[in-house]
């Protein structure tokens, strides 16, 4: 069983929401789902392309490793360490953005105030956790360098969306 | 010291006319610096000027249309529409309950910037046919920009760039959210003292509440939610310049005027209410009022009940 997957679905997902909040703040239209979903979706295609490099980072040295076979299994290790913060985290993110919807709109701003926004800030913390988790587990100096270079990398889809289509919008 | 919004500095009006005045960089920076925020010191000594040492009025106009863009989405996150509603509704039934006559009535925001809360109440109908949408400001350009932004999405509003107390018809209802902090001294008296001399039957305006959790819930919620330092910096201050419920019922206790607070400190959940209304209506409306309101009459204090309150 690999972390793979599941690492990838959480870091295109992160990139979907991270288009969204590139875009936000940018238009200040009311009606906006069509273009909210364009944002997730360029998130989501930054993201993809990104996250080729913690990918491609874990091959390579696979593919230079004198034991393959420890290697992957150190690399697999990490991955399970370094998914355990980040479901702890994406839970509180899934369980706050659930009240937020489902709830009246005084329990909304209480999943905002308490969960959404704090959870925004505390992105590059849960990666570093993610990356301690990861060394921990028995991951080592690969497993921490394809984390280290995975969470550059998620953190850099905002910035880059913004940057490229949202920064001259009015 | 006092506590300063660098966008209360960097336009300047002649409140009556409108008229948009000059503003010198180097005096911006000095009251900023007077007040002991080195930090917004910084912020405008970036800003363009000209070469007597005028602020470029374009430069700060798109200043300002960003931060209130950005602004909105907080607004948009917090369910300010939601909350209007819920208290513009029953106050509007209290008041086609009680009138005369049938409408149309004139809900008028103040200082409605890129009038979201006016744009919201049209795209969702949410007050009926029979209200109509007035957005007013003394910036032109903010003005200018949700005249722009409601006839891109053709919405049935419409902003006047003036005061707001000057307009040639009568507001029903005067609203308006993250105002009053600007107000500051008798300035806050008058702005309600201005109302109760108008035709107008009611109004809510919401503002900060001014708990100790506001300041800082809202510079973490500024820092996650803005890229402008300019609209970090002012989200930050509008907290700390919050009025509390006491003062706000003071201010608002103007002949022929009912205030009432809906939501005061000590009484809700703070991480449920970060904006709450001071509500003034004419003395006649406070019953069918809390009637339209239903249970969540219980919500609403008069300063009576608030100095009770603060007594147990």
């Amino acid at each position: 069983m690999t972390p793979a997957i599941a690492l990838v679905l959480l870091g295109l997902v992160d990139a979907a929401f991270s288009g969204f909040r590139a875009y936000a703040g940018t238009d200040a239209r009311i009606r906006k789902q069509r273009f909210n979903a364009r944002a997730a979706v360029r998130g989501l295609a930054v993201g993809a392309v990104l996250l080729l490099a913690p990918v491609l980072t874990a091959v390579l040295l696979l593919m230079t490793a004198r034991d393959q076979g420890r290697t992957y299994d150190r690399l697999t290790a990490g991955g399970f360490g370094y998914l355990l913060p980040l479901t702890v985290y994406a839970t509180a993110v899934l369980l706050s953005l659930a009240a937020y919807f489902a709830l009246p709109f005084r329990a909304s701003t209480l999943a905002t105030v308490v969960g959404l926004g704090p959870l925004t800030l505390l992105r590059p913390l849960a990666l570093a956790a993610a990356c301690l988790g990861a060394v921990l587990n028995g991951g080592g100096g690969s497993a921490l360098l394809v984390g280290t270079i995975a969470g550059a990398a998620v953190l850099c889809v905002e910035p880059a969306v913004h940057r490229r289509w949202y920064r001259h919008v009015q | 010291m006092p506590l300063l919004e660098i966008s209360d500095l960097i336009t300047a009006v002649e409140p009556r006319s409108a008229h948009r005045l000059p503003v010198r960089r180097a005096d911006v920076i000095r009251q900023l610096r007077e007040s002991g925020d080195e930090r917004a010191a910084r912020l405008v000594a970036e800003l363009p000027v000209d070469q007597d040492g005028v602020l470029d009025p374009h430069a700060v106009d798109r200043l300002l249309i960003s931060v209130h863009t950005e602004l909105q989405r907080l607004n948009e996150e917090l369910r300010i529409g939601h909350r209007l509603v819920h208290l513009l509704g029953p106050l509007f039934t209290a008041i086609r309950s009680t009138a005369g006559q049938q409408g149309p009535y004139r809900l008028v925001d103040v200082g409605c910037g890129l009038g979201y809360a006016i744009r919201w109440l049209a795209a969702t109908n949410a007050l009926g046919a029979d209200v109509e949408l007035v957005g007013v400001d003394l910036d032109a350009a903010l003005v200018g920009e949700a005249d722009r932004l409601a006839r891109a999405e053709d919405l049935d509003c419409r902003f006047v760039h003036g005061n707001a107390f000057d307009l040639p018809e009568a507001a029903t209802v005067y609203i308006s959210t993250g105002v009053l902090h600007h107000f500051r001294g008798p300035a806050l008296a008058e702005f309600f003292q201005a109302q109760a001399a108008s035709p107008a039957l009611a109004f809510c305006h919401f503002d900060i509440a001014a708990t100790r959790l506001a300041p800082i819930g809202a510079r973490i919620f500024h820092r996650a939610r803005m890229r402008n330092p300019l609209g970090r910096h002012d989200g930050v201050v509008s907290a700390l310049r919050a009025h509390s419920d006491e003062t706000l019922l003071r201010a608002a206790a103007v002949p022929g005027i009912r205030p009432l607070l809906y939501e005061p400190r000590g009484a809700v959940n703070p991480f449920c209410t970060t904006l709450r209304p001071i509500i003034g209506v004419r003395p006649h409306l406070e019953a069918p009022l809390r009637s339209a309101l239903g249970r969540d009459a219980r919500r609403i204090v008069g300063p009576e009940q608030l100095a009770e309150a603060g007594r147990r």
